[in-house]
Protein backbone atom coordinates (compact mmCIF):
# COMPACT_ATOMS: atom_id res chain seq x y z
CA UNK A 1 0.00 0.00 0.00
CA UNK A 2 1.33 3.17 -0.58
CA UNK A 3 2.76 5.43 2.28
CA UNK A 4 0.03 8.16 3.64
CA UNK A 5 3.05 10.27 4.64
CA UNK A 6 6.51 10.36 3.13
CA UNK A 7 9.40 12.81 3.99
CA UNK A 8 12.45 12.89 2.09
CA UNK A 9 15.31 14.64 2.54
CA UNK A 10 14.09 16.91 4.56
CA UNK A 11 16.12 20.02 5.78
CA UNK A 12 15.45 22.92 8.29
CA UNK A 13 17.65 25.60 9.69
CA UNK A 14 16.72 28.39 12.08
CA UNK A 15 19.25 31.18 10.61
CA UNK A 16 22.85 29.24 10.90
CA UNK A 17 22.06 26.43 13.23
CA UNK A 18 20.86 22.97 11.10
CA UNK A 19 18.08 21.43 13.23
CA UNK A 20 16.92 18.83 10.51
CA UNK A 21 19.64 17.17 8.69
CA UNK A 22 18.56 15.04 5.46
CA UNK A 23 15.45 13.77 7.45
CA UNK A 24 13.82 10.97 5.35
CA UNK A 25 10.97 8.15 6.93
CA UNK A 26 7.62 7.67 5.54
CA UNK A 27 4.76 6.05 7.39
CA UNK A 28 2.16 3.52 5.93
CA UNK A 29 -1.75 3.97 6.21
CA UNK A 30 -3.05 2.47 9.29
CA UNK A 31 0.07 2.22 11.38
CA UNK A 32 1.28 3.57 14.72
CA UNK A 33 4.16 5.61 14.43
CA UNK A 34 6.23 6.82 17.33
CA UNK A 35 8.59 9.53 16.89
CA UNK A 36 11.40 9.34 19.69
CA UNK A 37 14.69 11.12 20.51
CA UNK A 38 16.12 13.38 22.91
CA UNK A 39 14.97 16.70 23.86
CA UNK A 40 15.70 19.09 20.69
CA UNK A 41 16.42 16.34 18.43
CA UNK A 42 13.70 17.96 16.09
CA UNK A 43 10.12 16.34 16.42
CA UNK A 44 8.35 19.02 16.96
CA UNK A 45 9.73 20.66 13.75
CA UNK A 46 9.22 17.54 11.77
CA UNK A 47 5.65 17.72 13.05
CA UNK A 48 5.46 21.54 12.21
CA UNK A 49 6.63 20.83 8.78
CA UNK A 50 4.43 18.25 7.73
CA UNK A 51 1.55 20.39 8.75
CA UNK A 52 3.15 22.94 6.50
CA UNK A 53 3.86 25.40 9.07
CA UNK A 54 7.47 26.36 8.30
CA UNK A 55 9.23 26.76 4.96
CA UNK A 56 11.81 24.10 4.73
CA UNK A 57 15.17 24.50 3.07
CA UNK A 58 15.31 21.37 1.10
CA UNK A 59 13.30 18.19 0.20
CA UNK A 60 9.80 17.17 0.40
CA UNK A 61 7.07 15.87 2.45
CA UNK A 62 3.89 14.16 0.82
CA UNK A 63 0.56 13.36 2.63
CA UNK A 64 -1.19 10.98 -0.14
CA UNK A 65 1.43 11.70 -2.37
CA UNK A 66 0.30 14.84 -2.43
CA UNK A 67 3.06 17.73 -1.90
CA UNK A 68 2.57 19.98 1.22
CA UNK A 69 5.04 23.35 2.06
CA UNK A 70 3.89 26.48 3.74
CA UNK A 71 1.70 27.89 0.62
CA UNK A 72 0.55 24.43 -0.42
CA UNK A 73 -2.18 22.88 2.21
CA UNK A 74 -4.74 20.93 -0.22
CA UNK A 75 -3.40 17.38 1.31
CA UNK A 76 -3.81 18.38 4.58
CA UNK A 77 -7.66 18.40 4.51
CA UNK A 78 -8.09 14.86 6.42
CA UNK A 79 -5.42 15.56 8.83
CA UNK A 80 -6.11 16.40 12.77
CA UNK A 81 -2.82 17.74 14.90
CA UNK A 82 -1.75 18.59 18.48
CA UNK A 83 1.11 19.96 18.60
CA UNK A 84 3.62 20.80 21.53
CA UNK A 85 0.66 22.30 23.97
CA UNK A 86 -3.18 22.59 22.85
CA UNK A 87 -4.23 26.07 21.16
CA UNK A 88 -7.32 27.39 23.13
CA UNK A 89 -9.13 30.24 23.44
CA UNK A 90 -9.55 31.41 26.87
CA UNK A 91 -12.66 32.91 26.06
CA UNK A 92 -14.46 29.64 24.95
CA UNK A 93 -16.13 26.98 26.23
CA UNK A 94 -14.94 23.02 25.37
CA UNK A 95 -17.88 22.81 23.25
CA UNK A 96 -17.56 25.79 21.79
CA UNK A 97 -13.64 24.80 20.45
CA UNK A 98 -15.23 22.02 19.04
CA UNK A 99 -18.19 24.15 17.68
CA UNK A 100 -15.97 26.26 16.02
CA UNK A 101 -13.40 23.77 14.09
CA UNK A 102 -16.07 21.25 13.30
CA UNK A 103 -16.46 21.07 9.64
CA UNK A 104 -19.90 20.11 8.43
CA UNK A 105 -22.98 21.16 10.60
CA UNK A 106 -25.21 18.16 9.16
CA UNK A 107 -22.80 15.55 10.74
CA UNK A 108 -20.80 17.17 13.26
CA UNK A 109 -23.00 17.34 16.01
CA UNK A 110 -22.79 13.41 16.30
CA UNK A 111 -19.15 13.71 16.10
CA UNK A 112 -18.85 16.39 18.27
CA UNK A 113 -20.87 13.90 21.07
CA UNK A 114 -18.62 10.78 20.00
CA UNK A 115 -15.33 13.20 20.43
CA UNK A 116 -16.74 14.22 23.85
CA UNK A 117 -17.46 10.57 24.86
CA UNK A 118 -14.71 9.37 23.88
CA UNK A 119 -12.57 11.12 25.61
CA UNK A 120 -14.60 11.62 28.83
CA UNK A 121 -14.52 15.25 28.93
CA UNK A 122 -18.73 15.60 29.44
CA UNK A 123 -18.41 16.94 32.74
CA UNK A 124 -16.52 19.93 31.82
CA UNK A 125 -17.40 21.08 28.06
CA UNK A 126 -19.69 23.79 28.89
CA UNK A 127 -17.32 25.30 31.08
CA UNK A 128 -15.07 28.37 29.83
CA UNK A 129 -11.59 27.11 29.01
CA UNK A 130 -9.63 29.59 31.08
CA UNK A 131 -10.68 28.03 33.76
CA UNK A 132 -9.38 24.38 32.98
CA UNK A 133 -6.46 22.73 34.32
CA UNK A 134 -3.47 21.45 32.58
CA UNK A 135 -5.02 17.95 31.72
CA UNK A 136 -8.48 19.03 30.84
CA UNK A 137 -6.85 21.63 28.34
CA UNK A 138 -4.94 18.85 27.01
CA UNK A 139 -7.96 16.02 26.32
CA UNK A 140 -9.78 19.30 24.31
CA UNK A 141 -6.52 19.70 22.65
CA UNK A 142 -6.17 15.64 21.73
CA UNK A 143 -10.49 16.34 21.22
CA UNK A 144 -9.83 19.17 18.11
CA UNK A 145 -7.41 17.09 16.86
CA UNK A 146 -9.41 13.72 16.50
CA UNK A 147 -12.76 15.99 15.07
CA UNK A 148 -13.74 15.60 12.01
CA UNK A 149 -12.67 11.77 11.66
CA UNK A 150 -9.33 12.20 10.35
CA UNK A 151 -7.39 10.20 8.37
CA UNK A 152 -3.68 10.98 9.73
CA UNK A 153 -3.40 12.52 13.22
CA UNK A 154 -0.20 13.91 14.49
CA UNK A 155 0.13 14.31 18.07
CA UNK A 156 3.08 15.67 20.18
CA UNK A 157 3.64 14.56 23.53
CA UNK A 158 -0.41 13.96 23.91
CA UNK A 159 0.11 12.22 27.85
CA UNK A 160 1.47 15.40 28.87
CA UNK A 161 -0.21 16.15 31.98
CA UNK A 162 -2.75 13.42 31.32
CA UNK A 163 -3.43 11.22 34.65
CA UNK A 164 -3.04 7.35 34.60
CA UNK A 165 -6.52 6.58 34.12
CA UNK A 166 -6.88 9.17 30.90
CA UNK A 167 -3.89 7.71 29.49
CA UNK A 168 -4.66 4.35 29.55
CA UNK A 169 -7.84 5.52 27.73
CA UNK A 170 -5.98 7.61 25.39
CA UNK A 171 -4.10 4.35 24.85
CA UNK A 172 -7.50 2.58 23.91
CA UNK A 173 -8.94 5.28 21.66
CA UNK A 174 -5.96 5.50 19.55
CA UNK A 175 -5.67 1.77 19.35
CA UNK A 176 -9.48 1.46 18.27
CA UNK A 177 -9.18 4.42 15.81
CA UNK A 178 -5.68 3.06 14.45
CA UNK A 179 -7.74 -0.84 14.11
CA UNK A 180 -10.80 1.25 12.17
CA UNK A 181 -7.80 2.49 9.99
CA UNK A 182 -6.97 5.86 11.27
CA UNK A 183 -2.74 6.63 10.72
CA UNK A 184 -0.89 7.89 14.03
CA UNK A 185 2.44 9.78 14.06
CA UNK A 186 3.06 10.24 17.64
CA UNK A 187 5.75 11.80 19.80
CA UNK A 188 6.73 10.99 23.37
CA UNK A 189 9.12 10.74 26.32
CA UNK A 190 7.15 8.19 27.58
CA UNK A 191 9.18 5.04 26.56
CA UNK A 192 6.79 3.06 28.65
CA UNK A 193 3.63 4.12 27.23
CA UNK A 194 4.38 4.68 23.76
CA UNK A 195 5.59 0.79 24.18
CA UNK A 196 2.28 -0.45 24.08
CA UNK A 197 0.79 1.59 21.29
CA UNK A 198 3.14 1.59 18.45
CA UNK A 199 3.37 -0.67 15.63
CA UNK A 200 6.94 1.17 14.31
CA UNK A 201 9.57 3.70 15.68
CA UNK A 202 11.42 6.39 14.11
CA UNK A 203 14.45 7.22 16.15
CA UNK A 204 15.74 10.89 15.42
CA UNK A 205 18.48 12.40 17.41
CA UNK A 206 20.72 15.54 16.90
CA UNK A 207 18.43 16.33 13.13
CA UNK A 208 19.52 12.93 11.87
CA UNK A 209 17.03 9.83 11.70
CA UNK A 210 19.36 7.21 13.32
CA UNK A 211 16.17 4.30 12.61
CA UNK A 212 13.18 3.35 11.45
CA UNK A 213 12.18 -0.36 12.76
CA UNK A 214 8.91 -2.17 13.41
CA UNK A 215 8.52 -2.55 17.08
CA UNK A 216 9.13 -6.38 16.52
CA UNK A 217 12.75 -6.13 14.91
CA UNK A 218 13.87 -3.42 17.66
CA UNK A 219 13.26 -5.56 20.70
CA UNK A 220 14.18 -8.61 18.73
CA UNK A 221 18.09 -7.20 17.30
CA UNK A 222 19.20 -6.08 20.31
CA UNK A 223 16.42 -7.16 23.04
CA UNK A 224 16.88 -10.30 24.39
CA UNK A 225 19.04 -11.44 26.92
CA UNK A 226 20.28 -14.69 28.94
CA UNK A 227 21.40 -13.90 32.74
CA UNK A 228 23.27 -16.84 34.52
CA UNK A 229 23.44 -17.65 37.71
CA UNK A 230 26.04 -20.19 38.59
CA UNK A 231 27.44 -21.78 41.75
CA UNK A 232 30.86 -19.78 40.98
CA UNK A 233 29.85 -16.52 39.14
CA UNK A 234 34.05 -14.93 39.31
CA UNK A 235 35.21 -18.17 37.93
CA UNK A 236 32.82 -18.32 34.82
CA UNK A 237 33.07 -14.83 34.21
CA UNK A 238 37.19 -15.50 33.45
CA UNK A 239 36.03 -18.34 31.44
CA UNK A 240 33.38 -16.81 29.46
CA UNK A 241 36.07 -14.33 28.52
CA UNK A 242 38.51 -16.64 27.88
CA UNK A 243 36.15 -18.68 25.23
CA UNK A 244 35.64 -15.25 23.60
CA UNK A 245 31.91 -14.14 24.73
CA UNK A 246 30.81 -10.90 25.19
CA UNK A 247 29.29 -9.99 28.58
CA UNK A 248 27.08 -7.17 28.82
CA UNK A 249 28.02 -4.13 31.56
CA UNK A 250 26.01 -5.59 34.59
CA UNK A 251 27.22 -7.06 38.15
CA UNK A 252 25.39 -10.20 36.65
CA UNK A 253 26.42 -12.84 34.16
CA UNK A 254 24.49 -11.20 31.30
CA UNK A 255 25.00 -12.55 27.41
CA UNK A 256 23.34 -11.45 24.69
CA UNK A 257 21.00 -14.03 22.69
CA UNK A 258 21.84 -14.83 19.45
CA UNK A 259 20.91 -18.53 18.71
CA UNK A 260 17.90 -20.68 20.49
CA UNK A 261 21.07 -23.14 20.86
CA UNK A 262 23.24 -20.80 22.30
CA UNK A 263 22.43 -21.81 26.18
CA UNK A 264 23.10 -25.63 25.35
CA UNK A 265 26.62 -24.69 24.29
CA UNK A 266 27.00 -22.49 28.09
CA UNK A 267 25.58 -25.50 29.97
CA UNK A 268 28.02 -27.48 28.32
CA UNK A 269 31.10 -24.77 29.17
CA UNK A 270 30.43 -24.56 32.30
CA UNK A 271 29.97 -28.20 33.29
CA UNK A 272 33.35 -29.03 31.54
CA UNK A 273 34.83 -26.53 34.07
CA UNK A 274 32.87 -28.10 36.78
CA UNK A 275 30.77 -25.21 37.58
CA UNK A 276 27.11 -26.00 37.86
CA UNK A 277 24.47 -23.10 36.49
CA UNK A 278 21.64 -22.81 39.05
CA UNK A 279 19.45 -20.51 37.04
CA UNK A 280 18.73 -19.14 33.61
CA UNK A 281 16.56 -16.30 33.12
CA UNK A 282 15.47 -14.65 29.51
CA UNK A 283 15.42 -10.46 30.04
CA UNK A 284 13.82 -8.74 27.10
CA UNK A 285 14.81 -5.06 26.63
CA UNK A 286 12.31 -2.37 27.16
CA UNK A 287 11.85 0.51 24.60
CA UNK A 288 13.48 2.70 27.14
CA UNK A 289 16.73 0.38 27.09
CA UNK A 290 16.80 -0.37 23.74
CA UNK A 291 16.69 3.53 22.76
CA UNK A 292 19.30 4.61 25.02
CA UNK A 293 21.60 1.45 23.58
CA UNK A 294 20.92 3.22 20.19
CA UNK A 295 21.53 6.65 20.98
CA UNK A 296 24.78 5.30 22.83
CA UNK A 297 25.89 3.82 19.71
CA UNK A 298 24.96 6.54 17.69
CA UNK A 299 27.38 9.27 19.64
CA UNK A 300 29.85 6.86 19.34
CA UNK A 301 29.74 6.92 15.80
CA UNK A 302 30.34 10.28 15.59
CA UNK B 1 -13.77 31.61 3.37
CA UNK B 2 -17.01 31.49 4.15
CA UNK B 3 -16.02 29.27 6.83
CA UNK B 4 -13.24 30.92 8.40
CA UNK B 5 -14.99 34.11 8.47
CA UNK B 6 -17.83 32.69 10.06
CA UNK B 7 -14.88 30.90 12.88
CA UNK B 8 -14.07 34.50 13.00
CA UNK B 9 -16.64 36.09 13.85
CA UNK B 10 -18.01 33.30 16.36
CA UNK B 11 -14.92 34.14 18.04
CA UNK B 12 -15.39 37.88 17.87
CA UNK B 13 -19.34 37.41 19.64
CA UNK B 14 -17.93 35.28 22.44
CA UNK B 15 -15.37 37.81 23.02
CA UNK B 16 -15.83 39.64 26.23
CA UNK B 17 -14.73 42.73 24.84
CA UNK B 18 -17.17 42.84 22.37
CA UNK B 19 -19.96 43.42 24.49
CA UNK B 20 -18.12 46.14 26.83
CA UNK B 21 -17.08 47.81 23.31
CA UNK B 22 -20.30 48.13 22.48
CA UNK B 23 -21.92 48.96 25.80
CA UNK B 24 -19.03 51.31 26.53
CA UNK B 25 -20.00 53.09 22.97
CA UNK B 26 -23.25 53.82 23.92
CA UNK B 27 -22.27 55.00 27.56
CA UNK B 28 -19.71 57.24 26.15
CA UNK B 29 -22.30 59.05 23.87
CA UNK B 30 -24.73 59.12 26.13
CA UNK B 31 -22.53 61.20 28.69
CA UNK B 32 -21.34 63.28 25.76
CA UNK B 33 -24.76 64.22 24.78
CA UNK B 34 -26.65 64.92 28.15
CA UNK B 35 -23.38 67.16 29.21
CA UNK B 36 -23.79 69.04 26.07
CA UNK B 37 -27.80 69.02 27.01
CA UNK B 38 -26.78 70.61 30.21
CA UNK B 39 -24.26 73.10 28.87
CA UNK B 40 -26.33 74.53 25.93
CA UNK B 41 -24.58 77.38 25.40
CA UNK B 42 -20.99 75.59 24.79
CA UNK B 43 -23.03 73.00 22.22
CA UNK B 44 -23.60 73.16 18.74
CA UNK B 45 -26.37 70.13 18.66
CA UNK B 46 -26.02 69.89 14.99
CA UNK B 47 -22.08 69.53 14.77
CA UNK B 48 -22.63 67.01 17.85
CA UNK B 49 -24.82 64.75 15.93
CA UNK B 50 -22.74 64.99 12.79
CA UNK B 51 -19.95 63.31 15.03
CA UNK B 52 -21.84 60.89 17.03
CA UNK B 53 -21.85 62.43 19.62
CA UNK B 54 -18.08 61.20 19.83
CA UNK B 55 -18.96 57.92 19.06
CA UNK B 56 -16.99 57.57 15.56
CA UNK B 57 -13.65 58.58 17.87
CA UNK B 58 -14.15 56.08 20.31
CA UNK B 59 -14.79 53.46 17.29
CA UNK B 60 -11.46 54.54 16.78
CA UNK B 61 -9.86 53.08 19.68
CA UNK B 62 -12.24 49.81 20.22
CA UNK B 63 -11.37 49.36 16.15
CA UNK B 64 -7.59 49.74 17.35
CA UNK B 65 -7.42 47.28 20.07
CA UNK B 66 -9.79 44.65 17.67
CA UNK B 67 -7.83 44.66 14.96
CA UNK B 68 -4.11 44.51 17.17
CA UNK B 69 -5.67 41.28 19.08
CA UNK B 70 -7.76 39.64 15.94
CA UNK B 71 -3.88 37.93 14.78
CA UNK B 72 -2.05 38.78 17.95
CA UNK B 73 -4.36 36.53 19.77
CA UNK B 74 -3.62 33.29 17.86
CA UNK B 75 0.40 33.97 18.61
CA UNK B 76 -0.21 34.69 22.50
CA UNK B 77 -2.83 31.80 22.89
CA UNK B 78 -1.22 29.25 21.16
CA UNK B 79 -3.67 28.62 18.45
CA UNK B 80 -2.29 29.88 15.76
CA UNK B 81 -1.44 26.43 14.76
CA UNK B 82 -4.85 25.11 14.61
CA UNK B 83 -5.54 27.71 12.51
CA UNK B 84 -2.80 27.20 10.14
CA UNK B 85 -2.32 23.59 9.64
CA UNK B 86 -5.90 23.15 8.55
CA UNK B 87 -6.39 23.02 4.06
CA UNK B 88 -6.85 26.42 3.95
CA UNK B 89 -4.17 28.86 2.67
CA UNK B 90 -2.52 31.32 5.00
CA UNK B 91 -3.92 34.31 2.26
CA UNK B 92 -7.77 33.24 3.21
CA UNK B 93 -6.81 33.52 7.26
CA UNK B 94 -5.15 36.83 6.85
CA UNK B 95 -8.37 37.84 4.73
CA UNK B 96 -11.02 36.20 6.76
CA UNK B 97 -9.65 38.01 9.56
CA UNK B 98 -9.41 41.08 8.02
CA UNK B 99 -12.95 40.90 6.46
CA UNK B 100 -14.02 40.30 10.17
CA UNK B 101 -12.62 43.42 11.25
CA UNK B 102 -14.49 45.05 8.62
CA UNK B 103 -17.94 43.89 9.02
CA UNK B 104 -16.74 44.39 12.92
CA UNK B 105 -16.48 47.91 11.93
CA UNK B 106 -19.74 48.80 9.68
CA UNK B 107 -21.15 47.16 12.89
CA UNK B 108 -19.90 50.13 15.03
CA UNK B 109 -20.84 52.65 12.23
CA UNK B 110 -24.09 51.58 11.89
CA UNK B 111 -24.52 51.83 15.77
CA UNK B 112 -23.10 54.82 16.18
CA UNK B 113 -25.42 56.42 13.27
CA UNK B 114 -28.73 54.75 14.76
CA UNK B 115 -27.88 55.80 18.32
CA UNK B 116 -27.03 59.05 17.11
CA UNK B 117 -30.32 59.45 15.43
CA UNK B 118 -32.41 58.06 19.22
CA UNK B 119 -30.21 60.74 21.03
CA UNK B 120 -31.27 63.18 18.96
CA UNK B 121 -34.39 62.72 19.08
CA UNK B 122 -35.08 61.91 22.57
CA UNK B 123 -32.64 65.46 23.92
CA UNK B 124 -32.46 67.57 21.08
CA UNK B 125 -35.55 67.14 18.73
CA UNK B 126 -37.09 70.17 19.07
CA UNK B 127 -33.49 71.45 18.42
CA UNK B 128 -33.01 70.95 14.37
CA UNK B 129 -34.15 68.69 11.92
CA UNK B 130 -32.23 66.44 9.69
CA UNK B 131 -33.03 68.27 6.56
CA UNK B 132 -31.75 71.99 7.97
CA UNK B 133 -28.84 73.65 5.94
CA UNK B 134 -26.03 72.95 7.99
CA UNK B 135 -23.00 74.12 5.42
CA UNK B 136 -22.46 74.79 2.17
CA UNK B 137 -26.37 74.37 1.51
CA UNK B 138 -26.38 70.87 2.40
CA UNK B 139 -28.32 69.51 4.72
CA UNK B 140 -27.25 68.08 8.41
CA UNK B 141 -28.31 64.84 7.19
CA UNK B 142 -26.07 65.21 3.92
CA UNK B 143 -23.27 65.93 6.02
CA UNK B 144 -23.44 63.50 8.38
CA UNK B 145 -23.75 60.75 5.95
CA UNK B 146 -20.65 62.57 3.83
CA UNK B 147 -18.73 62.82 7.23
CA UNK B 148 -19.29 59.29 8.18
CA UNK B 149 -18.23 57.88 4.99
CA UNK B 150 -15.00 59.77 5.14
CA UNK B 151 -13.94 58.78 7.98
CA UNK B 152 -14.32 55.45 7.59
CA UNK B 153 -12.37 55.41 4.78
CA UNK B 154 -9.77 56.98 7.36
CA UNK B 155 -10.23 54.67 9.87
CA UNK B 156 -9.36 51.44 7.29
CA UNK B 157 -5.72 53.78 6.68
CA UNK B 158 -5.19 53.86 10.32
CA UNK B 159 -6.41 50.08 10.50
CA UNK B 160 -4.67 48.70 7.84
CA UNK B 161 -1.65 49.87 9.24
CA UNK B 162 -2.31 48.59 12.49
CA UNK B 163 -2.84 45.25 11.02
CA UNK B 164 0.63 45.33 9.28
CA UNK B 165 2.37 45.95 13.12
CA UNK B 166 0.17 43.89 15.02
CA UNK B 167 2.00 41.11 12.60
CA UNK B 168 5.10 42.05 14.07
CA UNK B 169 4.02 41.20 17.55
CA UNK B 170 3.20 38.14 19.91
CA UNK B 171 1.30 39.19 22.23
CA UNK B 172 -2.23 41.70 21.90
CA UNK B 173 -0.84 43.88 24.82
CA UNK B 174 1.89 45.03 23.24
CA UNK B 175 0.08 45.41 19.84
CA UNK B 176 -2.74 47.54 21.44
CA UNK B 177 -0.61 49.62 23.30
CA UNK B 178 1.78 50.46 19.59
CA UNK B 179 -1.58 50.90 17.69
CA UNK B 180 -2.84 53.76 20.54
CA UNK B 181 0.62 55.29 21.46
CA UNK B 182 0.97 55.39 17.19
CA UNK B 183 -2.25 57.03 17.09
CA UNK B 184 -2.00 59.74 19.45
CA UNK B 185 1.43 60.42 17.75
CA UNK B 186 0.32 60.51 14.07
CA UNK B 187 -1.82 63.13 15.67
CA UNK B 188 0.82 65.18 17.73
CA UNK B 189 3.52 65.28 14.66
CA UNK B 190 0.33 66.38 12.22
CA UNK B 191 1.14 69.61 12.77
CA UNK B 192 4.88 69.29 12.32
CA UNK B 193 3.79 67.62 9.18
CA UNK B 194 1.98 70.84 7.74
CA UNK B 195 4.90 72.83 8.10
CA UNK B 196 7.00 70.45 6.02
CA UNK B 197 4.43 69.87 3.50
CA UNK B 198 4.66 73.42 3.04
CA UNK B 199 8.27 73.18 2.75
CA UNK B 200 8.45 70.18 0.43
CA UNK B 201 5.38 69.82 -1.73
CA UNK B 202 5.65 66.16 -2.75
CA UNK B 203 5.42 65.58 0.96
CA UNK B 204 1.53 66.04 0.91
CA UNK B 205 1.54 62.50 -0.67
CA UNK B 206 2.28 60.59 2.93
CA UNK B 207 0.35 58.64 4.50
CA UNK B 208 -0.08 60.60 7.79
CA UNK B 209 -1.62 63.57 5.14
CA UNK B 210 -4.28 61.48 3.95
CA UNK B 211 -5.53 60.69 7.77
CA UNK B 212 -6.81 64.62 7.51
CA UNK B 213 -10.05 63.08 4.98
CA UNK B 214 -13.27 63.32 6.97
CA UNK B 215 -11.46 66.82 8.41
CA UNK B 216 -10.94 68.34 5.22
CA UNK B 217 -14.64 66.57 4.12
CA UNK B 218 -16.42 68.57 6.43
CA UNK B 219 -14.60 71.93 6.37
CA UNK B 220 -12.66 71.64 2.98
CA UNK B 221 -11.25 75.41 2.94
CA UNK B 222 -9.21 75.78 6.44
CA UNK B 223 -7.94 72.44 6.01
CA UNK B 224 -7.68 71.82 2.39
CA UNK B 225 -5.02 74.74 2.12
CA UNK B 226 -3.09 72.68 4.56
CA UNK B 227 -3.17 69.07 3.12
CA UNK B 228 -2.56 70.73 -0.39
CA UNK B 229 -5.00 67.80 -2.05
CA UNK B 230 -8.02 67.73 -3.44
CA UNK B 231 -10.82 65.51 -1.79
CA UNK B 232 -10.81 63.62 -4.62
CA UNK B 233 -7.05 63.12 -4.34
CA UNK B 234 -7.25 62.24 -0.21
CA UNK B 235 -10.33 59.39 -1.03
CA UNK B 236 -7.50 57.25 -3.76
CA UNK B 237 -4.92 58.12 -1.56
CA UNK B 238 -6.25 56.09 1.41
CA UNK B 239 -7.63 53.73 -0.55
CA UNK B 240 -4.58 53.38 -2.15
CA UNK B 241 -2.32 53.15 1.29
CA UNK B 242 -4.81 50.68 3.19
CA UNK B 243 -4.07 48.52 0.00
CA UNK B 244 -0.19 48.79 0.39
CA UNK B 245 -0.45 48.12 3.86
CA UNK B 246 -2.50 45.31 3.88
CA UNK B 247 -0.75 43.57 1.13
CA UNK B 248 2.43 44.07 3.35
CA UNK B 249 1.06 42.78 6.30
CA UNK B 250 -0.17 39.77 4.05
CA UNK B 251 3.72 39.65 2.96
CA UNK B 252 4.67 39.27 6.63
CA UNK B 253 2.30 37.05 7.50
CA UNK B 254 2.97 34.48 4.26
CA UNK B 255 6.33 33.38 5.48
CA UNK B 256 5.28 33.73 9.75
CA UNK B 257 7.11 30.33 10.67
CA UNK B 258 4.98 29.45 13.95
N1 LIG C 1 11.45 28.83 16.33
C1 LIG C 1 12.70 28.37 16.51
N2 LIG C 1 13.76 29.19 16.33
C2 LIG C 1 15.02 28.74 16.49
N3 LIG C 1 15.33 27.48 16.83
C3 LIG C 1 14.34 26.62 17.03
C4 LIG C 1 12.97 27.02 16.89
N4 LIG C 1 12.19 25.95 17.15
C5 LIG C 1 13.03 24.94 17.45
N5 LIG C 1 14.32 25.33 17.39
C6 LIG C 1 15.50 24.48 17.60
O1 LIG C 1 15.33 23.31 16.86
C7 LIG C 1 15.81 22.19 17.57
C8 LIG C 1 14.74 21.13 17.58
O2 LIG C 1 13.63 21.57 18.32
P1 LIG C 1 12.32 20.72 18.48
O3 LIG C 1 11.33 21.56 19.18
O4 LIG C 1 11.95 20.15 17.17
O5 LIG C 1 12.82 19.56 19.45
P2 LIG C 1 11.99 18.34 20.03
O6 LIG C 1 12.59 17.12 19.47
O7 LIG C 1 10.54 18.54 19.80
O8 LIG C 1 12.34 18.46 21.57
P3 LIG C 1 11.45 18.17 22.86
O9 LIG C 1 11.56 16.73 23.15
O10 LIG C 1 12.11 18.98 23.92
O11 LIG C 1 10.06 18.63 22.57
C9 LIG C 1 16.22 22.69 18.93
O12 LIG C 1 17.63 22.76 18.94
C10 LIG C 1 15.64 24.05 19.04
O13 LIG C 1 16.51 24.89 19.74
MG1 LIG D 1 8.90 18.94 21.06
Amino acid sequence: MDDILTVKNLNKSFGKNKVLKDVSFNVQPGKVVGLVGPNGAGKTTIMKAVLGLFDFQGGSILINGKGVSITKHQALSEVGALIEYPGIYPFLTGMQHLELFADDTSTDKADIQNVIDELNIGSYINRKAKAYSLGMKQKLGIALALLNNPKFVILDEPMNGLDPKATKELRNLILDLAKKGTTFLISSHILSELEKLVDEIVVIDNGKIIKQTSMEDLSDSNGNYLVLTTTNDTKAREILSAEGVTLEKSDKLKIKKTSDDQLAGLIQLMSSHNINIVDVQHEQNDLETSLLDLLDNDQVKE
Amino acid sequence: MVTLIRQELFKLMHKKSTIIGTIALLLLMTIFAVFSKLQPSFSDPKGEFIAAYGGTSWVVFFMIAACSTIVAMEFQYGTIKELLYRKYYRGEILASKWITMFIYSLYFYVLSFIFSVILKMVLFNSKFSFSDIYTNDQSVMHVTLVTYAGSFVGLWLLLSLVLLLANVFKSSAAAISVGIVGYFATSIASSLMFMLINKWEWLKWNPLNMLNLSDQLSNSTVIGTLTRLSNTELVWGNLVYTGIFLFLGYLVFRRRNV
